[in-house]
């Protein structure tokens, strides 16, 4: 699938361990530019929209959302699992690395796993606000209680928090680690008391002995061969949060491997997106090369014809099955009728707009590879909302059926997601190197081989 | 090949050579092994494979890692077994009280999550590696762009420093153990 040949250069320049170490280091330890505080204010605001969106839902109560009672999930649903969709990139691109022995995803996932657990947090919100009263969120954990009262564990709700609970921490722990060796390359340069304290607390005593590096690698290798098949489980457990009820449009077979590449190509489309911005903000661009965004270009091709040959199935399969209900899900209100525009959107942007990277001219444009990648995310948000409210909107009884409008608050909560993943992103790129120095170092020589480093410089 | 890491010997002088390269650091490295030469440790900034295939074995972390994730899948079912069919046998949907493949989602779950935090941990406790741990390195560069040769002078001191300057160490040096 993805060229992993020898003679192309991974990183490019043919850098010596020097001058990677400081290159990469430049963006913890250079002075803040001035365009991350000016991103640190937005997301702050956001965060603070957010802060008043989930004081009204838990003060007012869920009445203030845009939820009826046809439309018992609402915008709360769609972004938790938009959210966990683009949350998959992370795990996905460490696995390439790890499992697949894909070198060239090196450079990107430490980025891409920081992304992850922010997006992973970000969803974990909604279900956890749209328990209502959140503070009794322990009610969910199997223990042994004064209500006298097991759960069930026949239900796919349980199974998510489970999925979504294990997911989170493994991912947490794959990040940190692979971090644990630059903390301590940062730690021993950094001549900040405070700083020199914290990375120290955090890189636990790392000192690049090669016993270490043994028992390290091994760790890796065995918490990315763990993570592997959770990033199929957790968005097929979403989809059967959907897929084991009664109702056309969720009651489908295809929903799980559908949700899965649907999460897979969200995901990579939002990596693309950040690191276009962060090659450019921090000037990467010899170790996030063209070679790697159009790698990813690839990846969102394929991912976009599997994702249409999914939507088209669908319609197949409603048609086929002759059963009325699925006919009116996916003729009436879908394809065609009330929420056809949204439809439409859908299709247009995950399915049709990103085969233009069947041509080399778009994967080589910076601005196409930005805009395509920014359109299949909003596309991703649209299918969910398909997904969710013209199956809900409009149900069995005719008499009940309803529109759906998110309120202020539902809107707000969004908004505040974003917040939290914008700061908690640039916090993450201010003090922490995007670019995994210790894991980049072994494959800058690939593609330079008979080349001598040119570059070294002694301090 | 090693398995362990040596201990220290008391008032013994440590020889440490700097490498500049892997692939030189590995010439050097064979040398010594061909000649019986016991290394205390390769101090360095990134993982190299060959470099760790030929200085010490393969951890034996999967084992444990295995047979934490039996236990756990085991644990796990007896856990949802007493729960859904002997202490709370409750009937819905007519479905039956004791069904496997949904068990199997949580025991494939917990199994990841479980065998991922005890490998973590074990691999902590092993390389005692914790927050706010003393460090000292070999050289100002280790974590940089050189790798450090660390060895104890116990015999024939000269003829290690020839190997060394022979394979391409950058520098040599003689020191008396920091501890």
């Amino acid at each position: 699938m993805l060229s992993n040949e020898t003679s192309v250069a991974l990183v490019k320049g043919n850098k010596s361990y020097g001058q990677i170490t400081g290159e990469l280091l430049a963006t913890v330890e250079g002075k803040t530019p001035l365009w991350w505080f000016a991103g640190m204010t937005i997301g702050t605001i956001l965060l603070a929209i957010g802060a008043w969106a989930v004081y009204m839902s838990l003060a007012e109560g869920l009445g203030t959302w845009g939820l009826t009672n046809s439309v018992a999930w609402g915008w709360d649903i769609i972004n938790f699992v938009w959210w966990i969709g683009i949350g998959h990139a992370g795990t996905a691109f460490t696995i390439f690395f790890l499992v697949f022995r894909q070198k060239w995803a090196g450079s990107i996932n430490r980025a891409a796993e920081a992304m992850t657990v922010f997006a992973v947090v970000c969803a974990a919100m909604f279900p956890l606000l749209h328990m209502g009263r959140p503070w009794l969120a322990f009610y969910i954990l199997p223990y042994p209680n004064t209500r006298l009262l097991w759960l069930n564990f026949n239900s796919p709700l349980f199974w998510d928090v489970l999925a979504i609970t294990t997911y989170l921490i493994t991912s947490i722990m794959l990040w940190y680690l692979g971090m644990v060796p630059d903390l301590a390359t940062i730690r021993q340069r950094t001549k900040n008391k405070v700083g020199r304290f914290l990375y120290g607390m955090f890189s636990l005593g790392w000192d690049g002995s090669l016993y270490t590096y043994n028992r390290y690698e091994t760790l890796m290798k065995l918490l990315g061969g763990l993570a592997a098949p959770l990033v199929i489980s957790v968005h097929t457990i979403v989809a059967l949060d959907f897929a084991v009820s009664v109702l056309p449009g969720w009651h489908a077979t295809i929903l799980p491997p559908y949700f899965f590449v649907g999460a897979i190509f969200s995901g990579f489309a939002m990596v693309l997106t950040l690191m276009i911005l962060f090659r450019k903000a921090f000037n990467l661009y010899d170790y996030v090369t063209e070679k790697h965004l159009d790698n990813i270009a690839h990846v969102l091709k394929y991912g976009s014809l599997v994702i249409g040959l999914a939507y088209v199935t669908e319609l197949f399969i409603a048609w086929y099955s002759g059963v009325e209900y699925e006919l009116h899900t996916f003729f009436h209100a879908r394809a065609s009728g009330t929420f056809s525009t949204a439809f439409w959107i859908m299709f247009a942007f995950n399915a049709i707009i990103p085969q233009l990277f069947w041509f080399r001219k778009a994967r080589q444009n910076l601005v196409v590879l930005f805009l395509v990648s920014v359109i299949i995310n909003i596309g991703m948000w649209f299918e969910r909302y398909i997904i969710l409210i013209s199956s809900l909107a409009q149900d069995f009884l005719p008499s009940s059926w309803t529109a759906y409008h998110p309120t202020m608050v539902d809107i707000g909560i969004y908004l505040g997601t974003f917040g939290l993943f914008t700061c908690g992103m640039l916090m993450f790129v201010r003090y922490i190197p995007i670019v995994a120095v210790n894991e980049v170092k072994p494959i800058s020589r690939q593609g330079h081989a008979n080349e001598k480093t040119t570059q070294d410089h002694e301090r | 090949m090693q398995t362990k890491k040596p201990r220290k010997t008391m008032n013994a002088k440590q020889i440490t050579a700097v490498f500049r390269d892997e692939s030189v650091l590995l010439t050097a490295l064979k040398k010594l092994r061909e000649n019986g030469v016991n290394i205390r440790d390769i101090y360095g900034p990134c993982a190299n494979h060959d470099l760790i295939r030929n200085f010490t074995r393969e951890s034996r972390l999967p084992y444990l890692s295995v047979l934490v994730g039996l236990f756990t899948v085991v644990a796990t079912f007896a856990f949802i077994y007493y729960v859904a069919v002997i202490d709370y046998p409750l009937r819905y949907g007519g479905k039956p009280i004791f069904s496997f493949p949904p068990m199997v989602v949580a025991m494939f779950l917990l199994a990841i999550l479980v065998t991922g935090g005890a490998s973590t941990f074990a691999f902590l406790g092993r390389t005692r590696l914790f927050p706010g741990k003393e460090v000292s390195l070999p050289g100002p560069r280790t974590l940089d762009d050189r790798f450090y040769l660390v060895l104890d002078e116990n015999f024939n001191p000269g003829e290690i420093k020839q190997w060394l300057s022979e394979s391409g160490a950058e520098e040599i040096i003689e020191n008396e153990p920091s501890e």
